[in-house]
């Protein structure tokens, strides 16, 4: 039954395609520059390590601000809609159950793209560093992101997914079903 | 020898009041009503008269602050919410003035979300919805946005969505509100149509004297009182 609702949630939030790339690609970035900041912050050179460390916590103030802005922004928009789900007879539980749904997978996807971006990059990269070509000074000093950073990053967003979560679930408490028999802009 | 009806909601001397900037509103005021199973009965009376506070109450939406609600022979003025949650899941349809469909669903998603989550399995949610689509003939739509949907094709896939459960009660509000002459007439007769086939009580508010001709009761309330019951 649960997983059958995260499969609806996962249909309706890419039916809603403005607010779901935005968010994938917000998520995307903010992986990719945690990652790469951790990668820095692990490396030997005392300098890189300082901004690696500072970046780190730079990114990761913007994904707990994101991931709260995401859960607010469902809850927000579809006050209406969890409203009406109360009334057909939805439980609290079975709403958040949708609502978890749709933070994990816009936040499954961003990471499955900062996957594939990752890949790239460190194949441009390495083959830039490798070649003895012109641009070579231009990519010496960048670092080749390896699977720790990566692993650590998907703990921290998940973690912080459920921060966004557990605010979401707080709101959808407090929604009345009674919203529902209420004039569209009443 | 006609078989008597069950009761299907009893109000026992219900009253509910709200505050407002700080004056008390008397929104309910010793109401006492009986409603039996394959009843239709229409609420009417002016904006601000209770009508839409007693639907609340009696549908589980909203607690009395006293008095006693007989739902299906169990009082649900106390009730948890969770108990009232799986109440309305398995007893009750609502219909909204709004239509209220997810606009990120497609007429059948709509109307089998309420099955979501229950333990049917998908084939049979899939198989209900098309009934339930069916009885209001809106099969043809089925796979159509609500964007894609006039007000009374709206409302009709509303409707299937309140039936779909096979409810005892179907609760509707303002049914007609946002809908034409014409619409109206369709919607009205389609409930008639389901409370004569399946004998499925539906309970419609309504400030609107065209709508009170389907009603087998009429309940007139006034300043959060019943005024009449014919």
């Amino acid at each position: 039954m649960v997983l059958r609702l995260w499969k609806k949630a996962v249909k309706m939030s890419t039916r809603e395609k403005r607010m779901f790339t935005v968010f994938t690609l917000m998520y995307t970035v903010l992986i990719f520059w945690t990652s790469y900041s951790l990668e820095l912050a692990f490396s030997s050179a005392t300098a890189a390590q300082g901004f690696g460390s500072t970046s780190f916590l730079i990114a990761l103030g913007a994904s707990i601000f994101l991931t709260l802005l995401y859960a607010w922004i469902i809850v927000a928009r579809n006050r209406r809609t969890w409203a009406t789900l109360k009334c057909i007879g939805y439980t609290n539980g079975n709403i958040n159950s949708i609502v978890l749904g749709h933070i994990f997978f816009t936040t499954l996807v961003g990471f499955l793209i900062t996957i594939e971006t990752l890949f790239h990059y460190m194949a441009i990269v390495g083959y830039l560093q490798a070649a003895d070509t012109s641009m070579n000074h231009l990519v010496i000093n960048l670092p080749i992101i390896s699977l720790l950073p990566v692993l650590i990053t998907v703990g921290v967003f998940a973690c912080v997914q459920f921060i966004g979560y557990f605010l979401a679930s707080s709101k959808i408490t407090k929604v009345r079903p009674m919203l529902a028999l209420k004039r569209v802009g009443e | 020898m006609p078989v008597a009806k069950d009761t299907m909601i009893e109000v026992i001397d219900v009253n509910k009041e709200y505050r407002r900037s700080g004056a008390i509103i008397r929104a309910l005021v010793d109401i006492n009503l009986t409603i039996k199973a394959g009843d239709f009965v229409i609420i009417q009376g002016p904006t601000g008269c209770g009508k839409s506070t007693l639907l609340n109450v009696m549908s589980g939406l909203d607690l009395p602050d006293s008095g006693k609600i007989i739902f299906d022979g169990e009082n649900i003025a106390r009730a948890t919410e969770d108990r009232l949650s799986k109440l309305r899941r398995q007893k009750v349809g609502f219909v909204f003035q709004d239509f209220n469909l997810i606009k990120t669903l497609t007429a059948i998603e709509n109307i089998e979300a309420l099955l979501w989550p229950t333990v049917l399995s998908s084939k049979e949610i899939e198989n209900r919805a098309i009934a339930a689509l069916r009885d209001v003939g809106m099969l043809g739509r089925k796979d159509h946005f609500p964007v894609e949907m006039s007000g009374g094709e709206k409302q009709r896939v509303a409707l299937a969505r309140a039936i779909v459960s096979k409810p005892r009660v179907v609760f509707g509000d303002e049914v007609s509100g946002n809908l034409d002459p014409d619409s109206e007439t369709q919607i009205m007769q389609l409930l008639k149509k389901i409370n004569e086939e399946y004998e499925t009580t539906m309970i419609v508010v309504t400030h609107r004297d065209s709508v009170a001709k389907y009603g087998n009761k009429i309940v007139r309330m006034s300043k959060g009182a019943i005024q009449s019951i014919k």
